[in-house]
């Protein structure tokens, strides 16, 4: 086995898959070092691919080919209240005909079936192998040591796509300690139900998948629920701000349960069969928690570099990956036709990055990462639509009142009108 | 589902390294013991009476909720040895 390499990609992941194709293709040595005992085998999300341009450019049938679930065409918004439910659906045609706009996976089948394109391509792929620790030459970075299959991987450069607890970043100077403020915890559980249940309670026919995100389904805990159709089984579960969990002093399976139980949820899932349990970090400091994406030999991508936002409404992690894996890989390529993998050099990488969506769409949510730390949008907020819902809607005899009137009483007695006026900058200084 | 059910629908390849090692003094000491509660896979437990914090790494889901949680330092905390630890199969 030749030892030394053009590239060194740690991680299997989507960022690492993709780089590793363009590397290959361009006729680079490139190894993936995975620590998996296959790609995916450590990963979990959601459950949502989205559309990603870059994938399409470097595999154009991979719609075709892929294993793919369900492609989503239908996005629901809830907000939970103990008792109630408040939905906003969206249905569109344009999501039902290709190129779709995202599609639902398994991550250890479409993480292996991607990784296995860049095999294809000429990459070569390590599973069972824990990168350990950076090694230097000349003050830059040269290559991994790993554990698992022991040894001394050296290269030109390294990419580090080893995910949202990176500890590759660390060693190399790049991150220091991982705080609790920029990270949230996903747990989720896949249930399976029968193709034909699963199309009759979400209103789906053929492919076609159901996106639901539940805000305010974690009780006191800052967070949301999601639930995703796969072709056979629903992949439901919880993102917790980990700060937030801890000063609950909740467990995230309890939360998880009682989640399961609310009544506009739990007939959702009835009669279902728990097929397997899942965990994972997800970084959500967004823009300002970003660290330095390289320095001398060695390039970050996807979660390690800490490109992933929400704002409430998109949830994207996924296709930033990708495209940053693409783009490192461009970068790396530049460098190895200078010869040169310096700092200097390998600050073309964030370059590419700020002319692309991935590091523009950073920037325009960079406040939606301090109103995702709003408690209110998660409790008061969505009890202040359900009672004007409520109000609006029940007739009990009592006369009604118009609908600006109830919402403007509803927000007051609930909010006050100081908060109201801060959230709402808060608001929309992240959003519009 | 109770948590013991939940672990058990996933899948583990367990390496007789634990790739977890708590420092049972200064978790005697530690204010808040947040691993406790927070970890997903409920590996962490407190024994009141020997006040003794202990680790049960085998299902361990490799989230890493415990290390960014512990500001105390009393967890070396690791992925497990390539090939081993949490498989996910589906998910």
């Amino acid at each position: 086995m030749a030892k030394f390499f053009d590239v060194i990609i740690v991680g299997a992941g989507p960022a690492g898959s993709l780089a590793a194709i363009k590397l290959a293709r361009a006729g680079r040595n490139v190894v993936m070092v995975e620590r998996g005992k296959y790609p995916g085998a450590k990963n979990m999300f959601g459950g949502l691919v989205h559309h990603t341009p870059v994938l399409n450019e470097m595999l154009p049938d991979f719609w075709d080919r892929a294993p793919l679930e369900r492609h989503v065409y239908k996005k629901v918004l809830a907000f939970m209240t103990p008792q109630s439910a408040v939905s906003l659906t969206f249905e569109n045609e344009n999501f039902d005909k290709p190129p779709y706009n995202g599609y639902t996976v398994f991550r250890p089948a479409f993480d292996s079936w991607l990784a296995d394109e860049a095999v294809k391509a000429g990459a070569l792929l390590l599973c069972d192998c824990t990168a350990e620790d950076i090694i230097k030459e000349n003050g830059r970075v040269a290559g991994v040591t790993v554990k698992g299959r022991e040894g001394e991987l050296r290269g030109k450069i390294v990419i580090a796509a080893d995910g949202v607890l990176s500890f590759l970043a660390k060693k190399a100077g790049l991150r220091q300690d991982f705080k609790a403020s920029n990270m949230g915890v996903g747990i989720k559980l896949l249930l399976g139900l029968p193709e034909a249940t699963i199309n009759e309670r979400f209103h789906l026919v053929r492919d076609q998948g159901a996106d639901i995100s539940f805000l305010g389904a974690a009780g006191d805990i800052r967070g949301g629920g999601f639930l995703y159709t796969n072709r056979e089984s629903v992949s439901i579960g919880l993102v917790v701000h980990l700060d937030s969990l801890q000063s609950s002093g909740k467990t995230p399976y309890d939360t998880l349960n009682d989640f399961l139980q609310h009544p506009s949820v739990k007939k959702l899932i009835k009669g279902s069969t728990p097929l397997e349990y899942s965990a994972h970090l997800i970084p959500e400091g967004g823009f300002s928690a970003l660290p330095p994406l390289y320095t001398d030999g060695l390039m970050l991508a996807g979660d390690a570099a800490g490109l992933c936002y929400t704002n409430g409404i998109n949830l994207e992690g996924i296709n930033l990956a990708m495209t940053s894996g693409v783009l490192a890989a461009g970068t790396a390529i530049e460098a190895l036709e200078a010869n040169d993998f310096t700092a200097r050099t390998l600050s073309l990488y964030k370059k590419k990055l700020e002319t692309s969506f991935v590091m523009k769409d950073m920037k325009t949510f960079k406040n939606a990462a301090g109103m995702m730390r709003l408690e209110r949008l998660f409790q008061t907020y969505p009890q202040v639509l359900a009672g004007v819902m409520e109000k609006m809607y029940r007739a009990d005899g009592v006369p009604r009142s118009k609908l600006l009137r109830l919402a403007r009483k509803e927000a007051l007695q609930e909010v006050g009108l100081k908060n109201l006026i801060a959230d709402g900058f808060r608001i929309g200084r992240a959003l519009l | 589902m109770n948590i013991e059910n939940l672990t058990q629908l996933t899948q583990f390849q367990v390496d007789d390294q634990p790739h977890i090692v708590v420092n049972k003094e200064i978790c005697q000491t530690c204010d808040h013991r947040a691993c406790v509660r927070a970890c997903p896979a409920n590996c962490y437990t407190f024994n009141e009476e020997t006040k003794l914090l202990s680790v049960v790494y085998e299902t361990c889901l490799e989230c890493g909720t415990c290390y960014v949680l512990c500001d105390k330092g009393a967890l070396e905390w690791g992925y497990p040895r390539g090939g081993y630890g949490v498989c996910y199969r589906l998910t």
